[in-house]
């Protein structure tokens, strides 16, 4: 069995899958040269420049992959609790006495060599959520299960946040996209979405704009779940009833006592122990999740003026309101962003040609070979290149969700759905930051950016999917 | 729920966002990239740095080529912070090499600082020699720029030649075409040719790093630009003329003006006091100037084009030429003077001469009491049939001698002198005024005001016999075959050609026989000259003359103007005669005089006060 496991294998391996991860390794180890060669360079091979680093990482990452295949497939499954444990336990392990780079805790050094646990943590989580979830009593619309599942995504998420390296922990976020795939109810997905935007949207809007977009918001995600829209569209009118009442009323009793936005608070407030008794007699349990997302909301959006002056640091907190265009510095905060469009910006449609790039040749754009790295593909090969990086990108990721269907046990789907949205928010999050589509986070572009950490981690998270689908088209062929 | 209906569209929903997700960022990039050019730009604004190549400005000769203004080489000290060593270097030694305060040193590299890899001027009009020496020292991270400024090897004219000076930012909005650091001729033939001697600024396109760290040239400098260096210009000026000028003029206050009445051309402008132009150039310029803006005596003020005097006697020229054209004159009509002019209780005082006495011999012995008559009979004519009238006819006729208007040369800041206009009497007197009212212009004084460029224009028409060609400044511009047209053109007087051998025949005698000039005398040079002596409310009388020379083909015509000089031939004459010898004969015979005009003082307790 295991002779013939071996022999078989390089025929069972999706060779698309492994062609498309080649040259995206490749374009990047490109990039990395571009951002980081220097003219007048004595020694173009000397060990201390980035692209040959990245040669050697690139290297290791290979072995690593190959032993991924080698390994059986039942080794994943196996290793998923006590890997996410480990995974957890290095965390902690880091914040306690890890190093801190760029503000994060969040590194482990090894003489001249970092590693970032958080990278190699999302496999374990992915592997983690696909053993919960695959398991044969398991019904994610389930409060309990939700609960669970909730918990093996935020326990490493917390961690992380709390390294300082927010960008990270919210890459966990993206398992929505799988918890959607695996049957969680679209009427809560759309709102958790909504209300990530709603924390952004709370330094833009006023509260009482956001406490009725946030009323009707959840009544109508527990209108779709259990229909009766008419019902629910009265419920609405008579808050609104009570409300304007209400003001009327405190008016004469004791004017300037009650604004509409105290007034509307209390009549919702009030209004959810009726809530809480017509689900009960109409045996509607499900009423409890949006009710419970409401106050959840509620208290999470009074407290975002709280987490925003104390949690956030001062840079994030200076990110997130660049980004929204509420300051505008050019020379300081908007710097990075606004070097970085200028990059891209300025390769036109063909590039400005390898190595010629001005703008990331004479370091105008920081964090060239890391998190920007898209910048010079943008600058050096113009919108073809960046193109060819983003459909890459874009095939890989749809390769992986179509072997995830194919699998047989929700296990192996499950996972490949998981290294499918972890690269999808990564490639979202890092290309939207380099053209000012979304707020600077310091995560990498898979396979592209410069870090040993990153492009293993990525790399042994795509070979176990890889490896999964492997196994299972053994056994398909046996089965037909 | 694999393989479900329902898991199979989750599934298209999920492949629909992925492709969303990736068509939001391709879309994105497509507009950075194919559809706002901005970016462009801004990437060109990043990356290149266009280094100013300055020409050297234009230079300015005399009419015999020697140069009265060259432009010398000099350099800015620019330095780059961050190649400074980390030990630093010794400020002291420095300071001692380039002549510059320490306190100034450590201003400018506390500025450099601040950008530590772009360059930045420290210190500029550092000479070649400081240079030279600069360069043995071998201070890291310091380097220098060429550029240029002016030189003045026979330091005169100042006014004249006018100065340079970087523009400043008011002159910036309204001169779009120049840029911050250019320098631009402020007054005299600076600023009235500035486009010839400018020439053309030369650009060197570098790309830099963020650090502003300098990479290599643009494109291989397909974009780059030489420098074109200014025109040189020919003046009309005479150097040495000039030079006697400014050295006679030494100590007085007023203007001494020298034309060549066959071309127009300017030989020698002096304004007194004067400075030396070399004063304002270098670092001590800023000093300097406020010196002279603070000088009461006003050596930044051209007198030569801007200051109005009353012309006194030498306008008694113009009143014998107005009185022969109207035919109220003859040259050989009598007139009495027994010490000057009455008419009621009104009296014009004259000096002591024979009596009565002809146009020639009161030209020459410039009679009050015959341009009384004259004046009189001009206004009071009855062809005109009143005072205003002839008034107005006798200005226009002034007009045309060029006073009281701009004479359009080259000095672009020239004034226009002052004719006042018979509505100015009306005004002044509530219409009870006639020619006895105004007599005192009859003899030069009262309410005018003449340039002492009019008034050397007024010698040079006399001695064309009734035209002037407009005095300029410049000869020959380099590049170019002519210079502007007005300058060819001659200007006929109202007065016609056959009237004025009578006053030249008395401004000869003047000189040659008996009368207020005689010391002008230049033997075989034919000189012939009038006199003036100005009344003025600031004290003693302005002494003034006005001559050319010689007689019959004139080669210089020339005005000279002291303030409070007392008689015409105390102070203008000996200076205007020893300017007219030397112009035409190369020398000087009369060192005398020469010692006489030098050891002249004159008090001037309105400005000294």
């Amino acid at each position: 069995m295991t002779a013939n496991r071996n022999t078989g294998l390089s025929e069972r391996v999706d060779l698309w899958t492994i062609l498309l991860y080649v040259l995206i390794v490749l374009a990047g180890a490109i990039s990395i040269t571009a951002a980081s060669y220097k003219e007048n360079t004595v020694n173009v091979f000397a060990f201390s420049h980035f692209y040959m680093k990245q040669i050697m990482w690139i290297g290791i990452a290979w072995v690593a992959a190959l032993v991924v295949l080698l390994l059986d497939k039942r080794v994943y499954h196996m290793l998923a609790y006590p890997a996410y444990a480990v995974g957890l336990c290095m965390l902690l392990a880091a914040l306690a006495f890890g190093k801190e780079v760029n503000g994060a805790k969040a590194w482990f050094e090894f003489g001249s060599f970092r590693l970032q646990p958080a990278e190699f943590v999302k496999i374990a989580t992915a592997l983690a959520l696909a053993r919960v979830m695959s398991a044969y009593s398991f019904s994610i619309n389930r409060p309990r299960d939700l609960f669970k599942v909730a918990m093996v995504i935020c326990a490493p998420l917390m961690i992380i946040i709390l390294q300082n390296d927010t960008g990270s922990g919210i890459v966990l976020c993206s398992f929505l996209f799988v918890l959607y795939r695996e049957g969680l109810n679209k009427w809560l997905c759309i709102p958790v979405v909504l209300v990530a935007t709603l924390f952004i949207a709370s330094f833009m809007l006023s509260p009482m704009l956001l406490l009725v977009l946030l009323i009707v918001l959840c009544t109508c995600a527990e209108a779709m779940m259990n229909g009766a829209w008419r019902s629910r569209i009265i419920f609405l009118a008579s808050l609104a009833l009570a409300t304007v009442l209400l003001c009327i009323a405190m008016h004469f009793i004791a004017p300037g006592a009650m604004t509409p936005y105290a007034a509307l608070l209390t009549v919702v407030l009030l209004s959810l122990v009726g809530v809480v008794a017509y689900a009960y007699r109409a045996n509607l349990h499900n009423i409890f999740i949006p009710a419970g997302l409401f106050v959840g909301t509620l208290i999470f959006l009074s407290t975002t003026d709280y987490i925003f002056a104390s949690v956030l640091r001062p840079h994030q907190r200076d990110r997130i309101l660049s980004f929204l265009g509420i300051i505008s510095d050019p020379r300081g905060i908007d710097y990075n962003v606004n070097q970085s469009k200028i990059a891209i910006g300025s390769g036109g449609l063909l590039g400005k040609g390898f190595l010629q790039g001005t703008q990331i040749k004479y370091g105008f754009v920081p964090e060239r070979h890391t998190d920007f790295i898209f910048c010079t593909i943008g600058e050096d090969w113009g919108f073809v290149g960046a193109m060819t990086v983003l459909v890459l990108l874009c095939l890989l990721i749809l390769r992986l969700m179509r072997m995830g269907e194919l699998q047989q046990e929700p296990f192996g789907r499950i996972y490949c759905y998981c290294v499918a949205s972890i690269l999808l928010f990564h490639v979202l999050v890092n290309v939207g930051m380099t053209v000012g589509l979304m707020p600077v986070m310091g995560i990498p572009l898979p396979y592209i950016s410069y870090g040993g950490s990153s492009l293993i981690a990525f790399t042994i998270m795509l070979f176990i999917a890889v490896r999964l689908d492997a196994s299972m088209r053994r056994f398909s062929l046996k089965n037909h | 729920m694999s393989g479900s209906y329902a898991g199979y569209i989750r599934m298209r929903v999920l492949q629909c966002v992925v492709i969303v997700v990736f068509l939001l960022l391709a879309g994105r990039v497509a507009w950075l990239q194919l559809f706002d050019a901005r970016y462009e730009e801004m990437a060109k604004a990043n990356v290149l740095r266009h280094v100013v190549q300055y020409p050297p400005r234009g230079e300015v000769l005399d009419r015999n080529g020697e140069y009265l203004v060259q432009s010398r080489e000099c350099y800015d000290l620019m330095v780059i912070y961050s190649e400074i060593g980390k030990r630093g270097f010794d400020t002291a030694r420095m300071c001692e090499v380039l002549g510059i305060s320490r306190k100034r040193l450590e201003r400018e590299l506390a500025n450099a600082r601040m950008r530590p890899r772009a360059p930045r001027v420290v210190a500029n009009y550092i000479s070649k020699e400081d240079k030279l020496r600069f360069d043995e020292c071998n201070f890291r991270g310091f380097y220098t720029v060429y550029r240029t400024v002016r030189r003045y090897p026979n330091h005169v004219g100042g006014n004249l030649l006018g100065f340079v000076s970087e523009v400043t930012p008011n002159y910036l909005k309204h001169h779009p075409d120049y840029q911050a650091g250019d320098y631009v001729g402020l007054s005299g033939v600076e600023s009235a040719y500035e486009s010839a001697l400018k020439g053309r600024k030369g650009v060197m396109i570098q790309e830099v790093d963020t650090h502003g760290a300098i990479k290599g040239s643009y494109m291989d400098g397909y974009y780059d630009s030489l420098p074109e260096p200014g025109h040189y210009l020919v003046s009309t000026i005479d150097s040495r003329l000039q030079l006697l000028g400014e050295e006679l003029m030494d100590g007085k206050v007023g203007a001494a003006v020298a034309i060549e009445p066959s071309t127009g051309e300017i030989l020698m402008m002096v304004s007194s006091p004067t400075y030396d132009p070399d004063e304002l150039v270098g670092r001590e310029r800023g000093n300097n100037y406020m010196k002279m803006l603070r000088n009461k005596r006003g050596p930044l003020f051209n007198r030569a084009v801007k200051a109005k005097y009353p012309p006194g006697s030498t306008f008694k020229l113009v009143q014998g030429l107005i009185g022969l054209q109207e035919g109220v004159l003859r040259p050989s009509d009598l007139h009495a003077c027994y010490m000057g002019y009455q008419a009621g209780r009104m009296k014009m005082a004259c000096h002591a001469h024979a009596s009565p006495i002809d146009l020639r011999f009161a030209v020459a012995t410039s009679c009050n009491a015959y341009f009384c008559y004259v004046f009189r009979d001009i206004l009071d004519n009855p062809k005109y049939g009143g005072v205003r009238e002839g008034f107005n006819a006798w200005k226009e006729y002034v007009e045309s001698f060029g006073f009281g208007r701009k004479l359009g040369s080259d000095f672009l800041d020239e004034g226009s002198g002052y004719i006042p206009d018979a509505d100015y009497y009306e005004r002044r007197y509530r219409g009870t005024w006639n020619s006895l009212t105004v007599l005192s212009l009859s003899i030069g004084q009262g309410e005018l005001g003449c340039t002492p460029l009019q008034l050397a224009n007024l010698a040079a028409i006399v001695a064309n016999r009734g035209y002037y060609y407009i005095p300029h400044i410049v000869k020959r511009i380099e590049g170019r075959d002519s210079l502007d047209a007005r300058f060819y053109e001659r200007h006929y007087t109202m007065v016609e050609p056959k009237h004025f051998e009578p006053i030249v025949e008395g401004m000869w005698r003047g000189v040659h026989v008996d009368g207020t000039s005689t010391s002008a005398y230049l033997e075989g040079l034919d000189v012939c000259g009038k006199t003036g002596t100005a009344q003025n409310p600031h004290g003693k009388d302005h002494s003034t003359f006005l001559s050319f020379a010689p007689k019959d083909n004139p080669r210089i015509a020339i005005s000279v103007y002291v303030e409070n000089g007392g008689f015409g031939a105390s102070a203008a004459l000996p200076i205007a005669s020893l300017l007219e010898e030397f112009y035409l004969t190369d020398t000087i015979r009369r060192p005398e005089l020469l010692d006489y005009v030098k050891n002249m003082e004159i008090h001037y307790p309105f400005y000294d006060r």
